[in-house]
């Protein structure tokens, strides 16, 4: 009893969190993926781009180049290693632009209401109603498919979700009593919106954060397959979108991608329902 | 007990709906030609239009006065004689009796006249009839075309897919012939008459029963279905949803192809379109100014490994300006062979030595968006390649053509890949890129190399009025040396056009246009 | 504040929510490198600069930035969606040509997500603990976490070459030419693979929401009232339980068009299927301003029309909510 007090809400969660077996395996999946992309350009130095051999060797072939070769010549697993990074950071990056948005928006949405309310809804509603996927493109055509422009793009069409969550979260819990206490004793707007709403409110945002990464990551793939990937940098949505006219021929330049896309946001969906749990105590209750 | 019945009936009435559609799939009408394409016409006239998209329909749809046979030799059409005048100043065609445009009307030199001065006044070749002066009529039979200078290119300018005959009752109505409305529901004198355009999707054509040439064409309809996923063209290739794909592009799946029963591959036909997938530099731009730069890139680049293996050897190297199926290629030119070696001396040379990080200078590469196989692909390669001479290479990539037309025509590059083709007499599509008169700011496919060689500009100009076919061929043999020296221009690999079809069909279009020219003779057996 | 003045402001309020989209967009699209000259002029294989010129003039390209802006938003109030210098043709015209194959698309794709997404969603909460609810959670995953194109691609090799019993591409067969029933048996047979691999996406998701808010139902008190007069288990989650469960999930689906969209762009790519989303990403490559914010435009107002009725029903249904802030 006293443990499980001294633990507070947060251990309490993660306890949850450690007796779900999916999530477990999610997160081992991420670990492994995070190992594969850390690690692995270490071990094996070759250079994604370097022509190794003959284009559209099957895997297996050539001990050179274990995962095969793609249309070009280049080693696949080289590029899976080296790959990893520029997705998963397009992904992170992306999810805390969105995240960023949407709390600066919702917070201040919920918590003053009125006026300021309705404004901040009505530039919500603005970038709802544009078809995001339709908008990234409009955005990176403008300034040329990049790292940073994908990113960006992703980041500024994406938000919308999480500032409606943050919005709903502010407007529950700036009725609780404790957020009345801490008026009462004169606390500032600023210090109320950010150190006694915010904590309380974080929860469903990181699990919304987390699937957003995931999110994020499927949508630089989309973008990548319609063209619009930087091709100066490996990344497994660019594999995927340059190799898949080749996708008869040379199947492993897009499955094997593909399969790490598929893995690495499943591992995310996992995590992020594992903590959904975890922090919904209705659901634990059950 | 109910519940389990009805399911029953529905998984029975399931199959035999599957049953019907299996059925479907091969219950198409014998006389249809599926016609499949990735190319996407804005509209069907190639009066004011060039481009393959538009042309595959347009030479169906209208007749010209002139079509090639597969030795580059002009051939009757809508004109069934012509003969060169006053030294060549004046071109005589002489009609068919019994031509008619697809409402009836008779085909007359009236509308011969109007045509070519609409294509003079609107085709986006210009140099084509610049040397037209006027078109007489003195009967409605004959028409002169006038020029003020002799211009061996004409007969050329005649073909299918340059010099569409169109009906001056319809397009003579003062409307801009840009923006025509009939440009979307063309009438001519073709083989096959317009029935529907659905812009992106498909194009339906049916037989034209009073053809001028008796007994054609063979096919009761002609529908063009227009893809955009090469898989999915592939895949309705393999399944004969569609039968015939001309100006096949991805030359990966060709061997694949191959292999499947019933199918047909063929590089005949196409010729005078010639494509050369080339490398061009920005002669404005250092290190690029310096001659011996361009030379050590393009030795640099082994063009064997490009087409033998990039291109699954399916295409061919090229060696200079002018596609060899033209009669005034010549090989005598220098070949540059891979040389790495000689590569490195000429950067040496030029000054450029390695630096710590065994690099000589960073620059970009730009590449013509659309066709990665023969364009990103080779930029790609080509950054993995100049790397062993100390380029450090950036491939610049642009998501559509306008990005990539503004910087290239911009003249803001360093070097680009870009595929151009011949169209027939160099006149047309060879002197734009090499003439300093072309050097033109914004201008995409003019000389934005910005090169300017005063011998050069006066070999094409003495070449584009020569009537004499040996004298003309040495002009350009000589123009083909000094360009291919001075390296403007790495040229890289010839593309040619490979017909796919069904081996069911007969007399496929194998002249120097292929499937820009009509297919009057093509039937299926 | 009556219900006909908070429908006048809503639509007020929708107006000037077009507006923005039309000047935002245009100004973006106006940034972009290049024009549609440059496009023409490419696919015609290059022109000289008189052509360029005299094409820049005919569009009007020529005139200043605020000037064209001015041009282009006058007339779309006026209900005038402009011209596609590209095709030619009417923009209007344009996208009603493309609009059934998308509305198609999307809603066979979204029923089968639903029904099959609900019918998964509810037997896992009837049966927490079997496999099936195991089966549920998986299949959900899955679905969510593979790319929407990838899946496409999948299924394109194994129904339209593995096993060829399903067409490869494009929405019917124009070479058969058919006709009333044919012609509609025909479509339904096109439709299948597209139809499938968007609804794979969505049925992840609504068969989660369905679980979710079927558990929840489950153990409130009315449906404990309906188990305590004896009813059967079936009839209790059939007929009483369902109802219940299915509104949050057809409420998330009313508001996902433009999530929709984005994967019909995927879709419609993979499987050449002639829908707007096709059309929107070959416009903007192209160009083609006055087609793609013509389309923008109809998007958001499927969007501001699909908001509108939900508002409108929550607003029947709880008259207490006052969403217009």
């Amino acid at each position: 009893m006293a443990e499980e007090r001294a633990r507070g809400p947060w251990g309490e969660a993660w306890s949850v969190f450690g007796r779900n077996y999916a999530a477990l395996v999610g997160l081992g999946l991420l670990a492994l993926v995070a190992a594969m992309v850390l690690v692995g350009p270490l071990v094996y130095g070759v250079d994604p781009f370097e022509i190794v051999g003959a284009p559209k060797m099957g895997p297996g072939i050539e001990p050179d180049a274990p995962f095969g070769t793609d249309y070009l010549g280049r080693d696949v697993l080289a590029g899976l290693l080296k790959g990893g990074r520029p997705t998963l950071i397009v992904g992170i990056c992306a999810a805390l632009i969105t995240t960023i948005i949407g709390i600066t928006i919702g917070s201040l949405g919920g918590f003053y209401g009125g006026a300021v309310d309705g404004a901040l809804g009505r530039v919500t509603e603005f970038f709802q109603v544009l078809p995001a996927l339709l908008f990234a493109m409009v955005l990176i055509t403008l300034f040329t498919p990049s790292l940073l422009t994908v990113t960006l793009a992703i980041g500024v069409v994406a938000w919308t979700g999480m500032a409606r969550l943050t919005r709903a979260e502010f407007l529950r819990i700036k009725q609780l009593e404790f957020v009345r206490a801490a008026r009462s004793i004169g606390a500032s707007n600023a210090r109320i919106i950010w150190r006694v709403i915010l904590p309380n409110a974080l929860p469903p945002i990181i699990v919304s954060a987390t699937l957003a990464t995931g999110t994020a990551i499927l949508f630089e793939a989309g973008l990548s397959f319609l063209g619009l990937s930087d091709p100066n940098v490996m990344s497994w949505g660019m594999m995927i979108g340059s190799n898949r006219n080749y996708l008869r021929e040379a199947w492993w330049a897009v499955t094997f991608p593909g399969v790490c896309i598929f893995i690495t946001v499943l591992a995310i969906s996992l995590v992020g329902d594992g903590l959904n749990d975890a922090f919904n105590p209705k659901l634990r209750t059950r | 007990m109910t519940r389990r019945l009805s399911i029953r009936a529905a998984l029975a009435a399931s199959a035999a709906v599957l049953a019907c559609f299996a059925s479907g799939v091969f219950a198409q009408a014998q006389n249809t030609l599926v016609w499949g394409t990735s190319q996407a016409p804005r509209h069907l006239n190639p009066a004011v239009q060039s481009g393959i998209a538009t042309m595959m329909p347009g030479a169906q749809i209208f007749a010209s006065p002139l079509r090639f046979d597969d030795k580059w030799n002009p051939q009757p059409y809508l004109a069934e004689s012509w003969s060169f005048q006053d030294d060549g100043l004046s071109l005589l065609l002489k009609l068919v009796p019994n031509a008619t445009f697809h409402d009836g009307r008779p085909v007359t030199s009236e509308d011969v006249a109007f045509s070519i001065m609409t294509i003079k006044a609107n085709h986006p070749f210009s140099s084509m009839l610049a040397a037209v002066d006027r078109v007489d009529t003195p009967d409605p039979r004959i028409a002169v075309i006038r020029m003020k200078q002799p211009h061996p290119a004409i007969l050329y300018a005649l073909s299918p897919p340059l010099c569409p005959i169109l009906p001056k009752h319809v397009y003579g109505d003062g409307i801009d012939p840009k923006n025509h409305p009939k440009n979307n529901a063309p009438v001519g004198s073709g083989p096959y008459k317009f029935v529907e355009f659905k812009p992106g999707e498909h194009i339906i054509l049916e037989k034209n029963p009073n053809f001028f040439i008796k007994g054609r064409p063979h096919f009761d309809r002609v529908i063009f279905r227009i893809f955009k996923d090469s898989n999915a063209l592939l895949l309705a290739l393999e399944r004969r949803e569609v039968h015939y794909v001309p100006f096949w592009s991805d030359l990966a799946s060709l061997d694949a192809l191959a292999k499947k029963p019933g199918l047909l591959i063929t590089d005949k036909g196409g010729e005078a379109i010639g494509p050369i997938n080339w490398l061009a530099f920005n002669t404005k731009r250092k290190p690029f100014d310096d001659a011996r730069v361009r030379q050590a890139v393009s030795f640099a680049v082994d063009r064997e490994f490009i087409t033998r293996k990039l291109h699954a050897g399916r295409t061919k190297v090229a060696t200079g300006p002018i596609a060899p199926g033209s009669p005034f290629y010549t090989g005598a030119v220098e070949t540059y062979k891979v040389n790495l070696e000689r590569a490195n001396k000429l950067l040496d040379d030029a000054g450029l030595r390695k630096g710590a990080n065994a690099m000589r200078f960073a620059a970009a590469v730009d590449f013509l968006p659309g066709n990665n196989e023969q364009q990103k692909n080779v930029a790609e390669y080509l950054k993995a390649q100049l790397k062993k001479i100390g380029v450090d290479l950036t491939v610049r990539s642009s998501p559509d053509f306008p990005t990539w037309a503004k910087r290239v025509g911009g003249h803001d590059f360093d070097m680009t890949m870009d595929s151009v083709f011949n169209w027939g007499d160099p006149v047309i599509g060879v002197h734009r890129t090499y003439l300093s008169s072309n050097i033109r700011q914004g201008v995409i496919w003019s000389n934005t190399q910005s090169y300017s060689n005063p011998k050069v500009d006066d070999l094409l100009a003495r070449a584009g009025v020569e009537r004499n076919l040996d004298k003309r061929k040495a002009l350009y043999g000589e123009f083909q040396k000094i360009v291919v020296a001075e390296a403007p221009i790495a040229f890289i690999n010839l593309l040619p056009y490979y017909q796919v079809y069904d081996k069911s069909l007969k007399n496929l279009p194998t002249t120097i246009w292929g499937a820009a020219a009509p297919i009057d003779e093509m039937r299926r057996e | 504040m009556g219900f006909v003045g908070w429908i006048l402001r809503r639509l007020a309020w929708a107006a000037g929510l077009l507006l923005s989209v039309a000047v935002l967009n245009f100004s973006l699209m106006h940034m972009a490198p290049g024009d549609i000259v440059q496009t023409i002029v490419g696919e015609m294989g290059g022109a000289s600069e008189e052509t360029m010129a005299q094409l820049t003039k005919a569009y009007g390209l020529d005139r200043g930035f605020l000037d064209q802006l001015w041009i282009y938003v006058s007339r779309v109030a006026q209900g005038d969606l402009g011209y596609s210098y590209y095709f030619n043709r009417p923009v209007l015209g344009l996208i009603l040509d493309r609009v059934p194959a998308t509305v198609l698309l999307v809603f066979t794709a979204l029923a089968v997500a639903i029904i099959a997404g609900t019918f998964l969603g509810v037997m896992s909460a009837r049966y927490p603990a079997s496999w099936l609810g195991a089966l549920v959670t998986i299949t959900a995953l899955f679905g969510f976490s593979a790319p929407v194109f990838w899946s496409g691609l999948m299924l394109l090799l194994l129904f339209a070459s593995v096993i060829p019993i399903l067409p490869a591409s494009g929405m019917y067969d124009v070479a058969q030419g058919a006709t009333g029933i044919a012609y509609a048996l025909d479509v339904a047979h096109h439709l299948v693979l597209p139809a499938l691999t968007l609804a794979i996406i969505y049925l992840a998701l609504y068969s989660r929401l369905a679980r979710a808010s079927m558990i929840e139902v489950l153990g409130s008190d009315y449906v404990r009232t309906a188990r305590a007069k004896g009813l059967s288990e079936n009839k209790v989650v059939f007929k009483h339980a369902l109802r219940n469960a299915v509104l949050p999930v057809v409420t998330v689906a009313g508001l996902q068009f433009s999530a929709m969209l984005a994967g019909a762009v995927l879709v419609e790519t993979v499987f050449t299927w002639p829908g707007m989303g096709q059309l929107a990403f070959e416009s903007i490559l192209r160009r083609d301003n006055q087609l793609i914010l013509g389309i923008l435009l109809l998007s958001a107002v499927l969007v501001i029309i699909g908001n509108l009725l939900t508002d409108l029903a929550y607003r029947f249904v709880d008259p207490r909510i006052r969403t217009d802030g």
